[in-house]
C-alpha cells in the first residue's frame, strides 16, 4: 500500500535522524581518537543534513493527510448501515477525551500558533489517539456491523500510520526545539469495553470515530500549516 | 325569482371559495434539504429548501447550536448568499465545531421545523472555481501545445497553508462532446500536447481541497490552434530507410537468383534442334532450303559398316610415352574400338574390367583352366605361338560377329577409341559387343586393379558371377579366344587370360554404359593394368611371349610383378603389349616389340619401352605376380 511505504520511509528517515542525533552524543562521550572523531563528525552532520526538514514536514502531512482520508472512510462505513434514527434517539455523548486541549478555532487562531505550539499540539493529539485505537481496534473485531472486517483493517490500518506518524514527529519535534517536545497528556477514559448491547457499542463506536476524525484533521490542519511555514524555497506548493 | 336565485348562488359560490381560500392556510412545510458549504474555510453558507408555503406568506428563519452549547443563535445573514440561505461570516464560523442548524418555516397558520443538521465547517469545504485561467498557444518547432495556467480562487489561503488545493483541467475541441481531464496536482500550471491542427479548444480548470468537494468548473477558455502539419520526420525517415532496405536486399537476392528467377518467369523456349536445320534458314523462311535441309542423305543408314556407329574408346595410359596417336588411324581406332568393350575403362575401377573371375565365366572353364594353368601357362606357352595366330584369327572373326551383334545391341554404348591405339583390332573392337544385354550388369571384369590409374572404373563393373563372365572384355576375349583358338586356347587359359587382360585392358576405357569416353592421352598416368581374373587365386596375367623362351623369360622374370600393357592393338589384330617401364627386363624384348611394332605399324612416337607382342600371346608378357597387364592402349594382335 502506498501509505504504508510512505509510512516506512518517513519511520526509516526519521530513525535515520534519530541515530544521527543519538551517534552524535555517544561519540562525543567517547572521545574517540582525533582523527577518527572528526571524520565520524563530518559524516554526522552529513547525513543530518541528509533529510532537510522541509521534506520532513512533507512526509508527515502526507501521512497525516492519509490518516484522516482513512477515519473519513470509516465514519461513512458506519453510517452507511447504522440506522440514522438510532442515533438520533440516543443522547449525545460526553465531549471527546481530546477536547481538553486548547486549539485554534478559526484561521487567524491558527495562524498566530507558533510552529513549536502546532508541533505539540499535533503529538499531543496523536499521542492521545493511541489507546482509543487499540480500544477501536479490539472492538472492532466483534462489531455488530455487517462491514466490521472492513472497519477493522482500516482501523489496524490507522494505527499503523499513526505510530509511523508518532514517530516522524518525534524526530520532527527534536529540532524544533523543546517546546516542541512538549506533549499534552490526555488519557482515555472511556475504558476498553464499548457496551454491551449493540446500539450502545455501536453508538460509542461511532463517536469515537468521529472524535477520531475530527483529531486527525487537526493533525493534518497543523502540519500543513507547519509545512507551508518551512516551505520557503518552494513557495508552489503553498 | 330567477334574479335571487342567481345572486344566491352567486352569493353561495363566493362564500365557498372564500371559504376553499380559507381552509386553504396552513402551516408552512418542513423546509428540507439544508446544505452548506465553506469556500475557505472561513465562512461558510446554508441553504435549504423551503417547502409548502400554506398559502401564506412563510418566513424562514436558520437557527443553530454549537456544540457544548445550549445557546441557540441565529443566521446572521439571511441576504448575502440569496433566497433560503443563510451567510456566516467570519465572526460566527468556527472550525472543529459543530454547528446544529435547524431551518424553521413559520406562517400565519404555523411553523414546521426542519431536521437538524450537524455540520463541521472543515468537512463542508467547496472552494471557488480557479480564476485568472490563461490559455496560450505555444510555438514550439511546428509543434504548438497549449499552456495553461491559473490563479487559486481569491477566498482561498492557499499560501498559509489553511487550505491545500489540488486542481484540474479539462479540454475539449469545439464541436466535440468529449471532455479530457487532466490533473494538475498542486500546480499552477498546465502543458498540453498532441493538439489538433487548426482545431479550437475549450479549456476549464477546477479545483479541490485536501478533504472536501470539488469547484464548479471555471468558464471555458477558448484557444484555436494554429495550422501546422505534424511533420513526423523521424517516423518517415524510418519508413524511407525501412523500404530501402527492403528494397536492396530484395535486389540483391534476386540478383543471385537471377537465373533461377528468369528461369522460372521465362521459361526457356526449346529451340528447333533439327539436325541439319539451319536456325537462320528457318528465320529466312525459305521453304526449299528448310525442308531440303531435313532430309538427311544417310539416314536410314545404308552401310553395313556398323562400325561407323559404333565408337568405342579405350584409355590407354602409357607412363612415358606421351603423345597418344590420336590422328593415325582414327578411323581405325573407331572402327576397331566402337564396339570394343565398353565395360572396362581407364576410369573404372577394378571391378569395371573383366575381372578374371568374369573370364573365367565366361570362359566356361576355359579361363579358369587358364588361370588355374596360369602357371602351367608355361607350358602351354609352347604352343602359343600357333595359338595366337589362332586366337589372332579367331578373335577377328569374333570381333566381327560381335559387331554386327552388337551393333543392333548395344547402339548405346558409345566407345571411345583410344587414342593410343595403333591399330585397333576390328575384331577387339567388336568383341565387346558380346557383352550381355544390358551392359549395365557389370558384367565386365576388369583386369585392372588398384595399379590402374586412380581414374575410377565406372563402377557398374561388378564383379559378376560366374555365370555374368560375359561381360564386355570376357566376351571379347573369350570370343576372340574360342574362335580363333576354340580349342587350342583351352590349354592356354594363360593366353586367354592374357589376351582377356589385354582386352580388358584396351577395352577398360570402354564406355560401358555408352557414354563416350574421353580419349586419353598418353600423358595421362599410364598405368592402366588389366587384372586377370583367374579361377585360381594367382591373379596375373600370363603373357605368353612371342616366343617360348621369351615368355618364358618374360613370364618368369615378370610372375612377380611384370606389367604388361597393351600398348595398341594393331589393324591386323596385333596385340602390342606395354611392358611396364620399370621392368627393364621387358625391354629386352624391345627389338622384338620393336618389330612387333613395326609390323603393327606403330608410329615412332612409341618411346617407353614398349614390350610388344607381335603375336597375340607372345606379346602378352604376363605380369604373374600381380597378375595385371598394364594395357596402355588396345593391343592389337600384330599379324604376322
Amino acid at each position: 500500500m502506498q501509505q504504508k511505504s510512505e509510512k516506512r520511509q518517513l519511520g526509516q528517515r526519521r530513525n535515520r535522524l534519530r541515530t544521527c542525533r543519538t551517534d552524535k552524543r555517544t561519540m562525543a562521550q567517547r572521545r574517540i581518537s582525533g582523527g577518527k572523531l572528526f571524520i565520524t563528525v563530518v559524516y554526522l552532520v552529513a547525513m543530518c543534513r541528509a533529510v532537510p526538514v522541509n521534506d520532513l514536514l512533507d512526509r508527515a502531512s502526507q501521512r497525516s493527510d492519509k490518516m484522516h482520508s482513512l477515519s473519513t472512510l470509516l465514519t461513512q462505513e458506519m453510517d452507511s448501515h447504522f440506522p440514522p434514527y438510532g442515533r438520533m434517539q440516543m443522547p449525545r455523548p460526553a465531549d471527546c477525551h481530546t477536547s481538553a486541549l486548547q486549539t485554534p478555532n478559526d484561521k487567524e487562531q491558527a495562524l498566530q500558533v507558533s510552529e513549536s505550539d502546532l508541533m505539540s499540539l499535533a503529538r499531543s493529539l496523536l499521542q492521545a489517539w493511541v489507546d482509543p485505537l487499540a480500544v477501536l481496534s479490539t472492538s472492532a473485531i466483534t462489531l455488530p456491523h455487517p462491514s466490521k472486517s472492513s472497519i477493522s483493517s482500516k482501523i489496524q490500518e490507522l494505527q499503523e500510520h499513526s505510530k509511523s506518524l508518532g514517530d516522524g514527529l518525534d524526530i520532527l519535534s527534536g529540532k524544533m526545539g523543546p517546546s516542541a517536545q512538549a506533549i499534552s497528556f490526555l488519557p482515555y477514559t472511556g475504558g476498553t469495553d464499548l457496551g454491551q448491547d449493540r446500539v450502545t457499542i455501536l453508538n460509542k463506536f461511532n463517536f469515537l470515530l468521529s472524535c477520531l476524525r475530527r483529531d486527525s484533521h487537526k493533525i493534518d490542519s497543523f502540519l500543513k500549516v507547519l509545512r507551508c511555514r518551512a516551505a520557503k524555497l518552494q513557495p508552489e506548493l503553498c | 325569482m330567477k334574479k335571487v336565485g342567481e345572486v344566491v348562488l352567486l352569493w353561495l359560490l363566493i362564500l365557498f371559495i372564500q371559504n376553499a381560500a380559507g381552509e386553504g392556510y396552513s402551516p408552512p412545510g418542513k423546509p428540507t434539504n439544508i446544505s452548506c458549504r465553506s469556500p475557505e474555510k472561513e465562512t461558510f453558507t446554508c441553504w435549504w429548501k423551503p417547502g409548502s408555503d400554506g398559502g401564506l406568506p412563510t418566513t424562514y428563519a436558520l437557527y443553530y447550536r454549537k456544540e457544548g452549547s445550549q445557546r441557540v443563535f441565529e443566521c446572521p445573514d439571511y441576504k448575502t448568499a440569496g433566497k433560503n440561505s443563510c451567510f456566516f461570516s467570519k465572526n460566527v464560523t468556527f472550525v472543529w465545531v459543530n454547528y446544529n442548524i435547524t431551518v424553521v418555516a413559520t406562517n400565519s397558520r404555523g411553523r414546521a421545523f426542519s431536521d437538524p443538521v450537524d455540520i463541521d465547517v472543515v468537512y463542508i469545504v467547496k472552494p471557488n472555481p480557479p480564476e485568472e485561467v490563461v490559455v496560450n498557444v505555444t510555438e514550439d518547432k511546428d509543434w504548438p501545445f497549449l499552456q495553461v495556467s491559473w490563479k487559486p480562487p481569491k477566498m482561498a489561503d492557499t499560501r498559509s497553508g489553511w487550505i491545500t488545493l489540488f486542481y484540474e483541467v479539462r479540454l475539449k475541441l469545439e464541436n466535440k462532446n468529449k471532455w479530457e481531464e487532466v490533473s494538475a496536482g498542486q500546480r499552477k500550471t498546465l502543458q498540453i500536447y498532441s493538439l489538433r491542427s487548426g482545431g479550437t479548444y475549450e479549456v476549464q480548470v477546477r479545483c479541490k481541497p485536501d478533504h472536501g468537494f470539488w469547484s464548479e468548473w471555471s468558464p471555458s477558455s477558448r484557444v484555436k490552434v494554429p495550422e501546422y502539419f505534424p511533420q513526423e520526420r523521424s517516423m518517415w525517415i524510418l519508413i524511407v530507410v525501412f523500404a530501402a532496405f527492403i528494397l536492396v536486399i530484395f535486389i540483391w537476392m534476386v540478383y543471385m537468383n537471377f537465373h533461377s528467377v528468369k528461369r522460372y518467369l521465362l521459361p526457356p523456349v526449346p529451340g528447333p534442334k533439327i539436325k541439319g536445320i539451319d536456325k537462320q534458314l528457318l528465320k529466312s523462311g525459305k521453304s526449299e532450303d528448310i525442308f531440303s535441309s531435313l532430309v538427311v542423305s544417310d539416314f536410314p543408314p545404308t552401310t553395313s559398316n556398323y562400325e561407323d556407329f559404333l565408337v568405342q574408346y579405350l584409355e590407354v595410359y602409357v607412363p612415358e610415352e606421351r603423345e597418344l596417336i590420336m590422328d593415325e588411324g582414327k578411323d581405325l581406332q573407331d572402327d576397331s574400338f566402337k564396339t570394343e568393350n565398353s565395360t572396362c575403362d581407364n576410369d573404372s575401377g577394378r571391378g569395371s574390367c573383366d575381372s578374371h573371375t568374369l573370364l573365367t565365366d565366361k570362359g566356361g572353364g576355359d579361363k579358369e583352366d587358364g588361370q588355374q594353368s596360369d602357371q602351367e601357362g608355361s607350358q602351354a606357352e609352347a604352343d602359343t605361338k600357333s595359338q595366337e595366330e589362332a586366337l589372332e584369327e579367331e578373335l577377328l572373326a569374333c570381333s566381327h560377329e560381335n559387331l554386327q551383334s552388337s551393333n543392333i545391341s548395344n547402339e548405346k554404348e558409345k566407345v571411345k577409341s583410344w587414342p593410343s591405339l595403333f591399330s585397333p583390332l576390328p575384331q577387339y573392337s567388336l568383341s565387346p559387343v558380346n557383352r550381355p544385354n544390358p551392359p549395365k550388369t557389370g558384367q565386365q571384369h576388369c583386369l585392372s586393379d588398384s595399379l590402374f590409374t586412380p581414374n575410377s572404373m565406372p563402377s557398374y563393373f561388378t564383379q559378376p558371377g560366374p555365370s555374368t563372365r560375359k561381360g564386355f572384355r570376357s566376351n571379347y576375349w573369350e570370343c576372340s579366344f574360342d574362335h580363333k583358338q576354340s580349342h587350342p586356347l583351352h590349354p592356354q587359359s594363360a593366353a586367354h587370360e592374357h589376351l582377356q587382360a589385354q582386352n580388358d585392358l584396351n577395352t577398360a576405357h570402354v564406355d560401358y554404359m555408352g557414354a563416350p569416353l574421353d580419349v586419353h592421352v598418353l600423358n595421362v598416368r599410364p598405368s592402366e593394368y588389366v587384372e586377370v581374373q583367374r579361377v585360381s587365386v594367382e591373379d596375373g596375367v600370363l603373357l605368353h611371349p612371342i616366343s617360348p623362351s621369351q615368355e618364358d623369360s618374360r613370364t618368369l622374370s615378370h610372375q612377380t610383378e611384370d606389367y604388361s600393357r597393351v600398348r595398341m592393338v594393331n589393324n591386323d589384330n596385333g596385340l602390342l603389349l606395354l611392358q611396364r617401364d620399370a621392368i627393364e627386363e621387358e625391354k629386352s624384348m624391345c627389338p622384338y616389340q620393336e618389330d612387333v611394332v613395326s609390323r603393327a605399324s606403330i608410329t615412332p612416337t612409341l618411346q617407353n619401352s614398349v614390350t610388344g607382342i607381335n603375336t597375340a600371346l607372345p606379346i602378352l608378357d604376363e605380369m604373374a605376380a600381380s597378375g595385371y597387364i598394364d594395357t596402355a592402349t588396345m593391343f592389337g594382335l600384330p599379324t604376322h
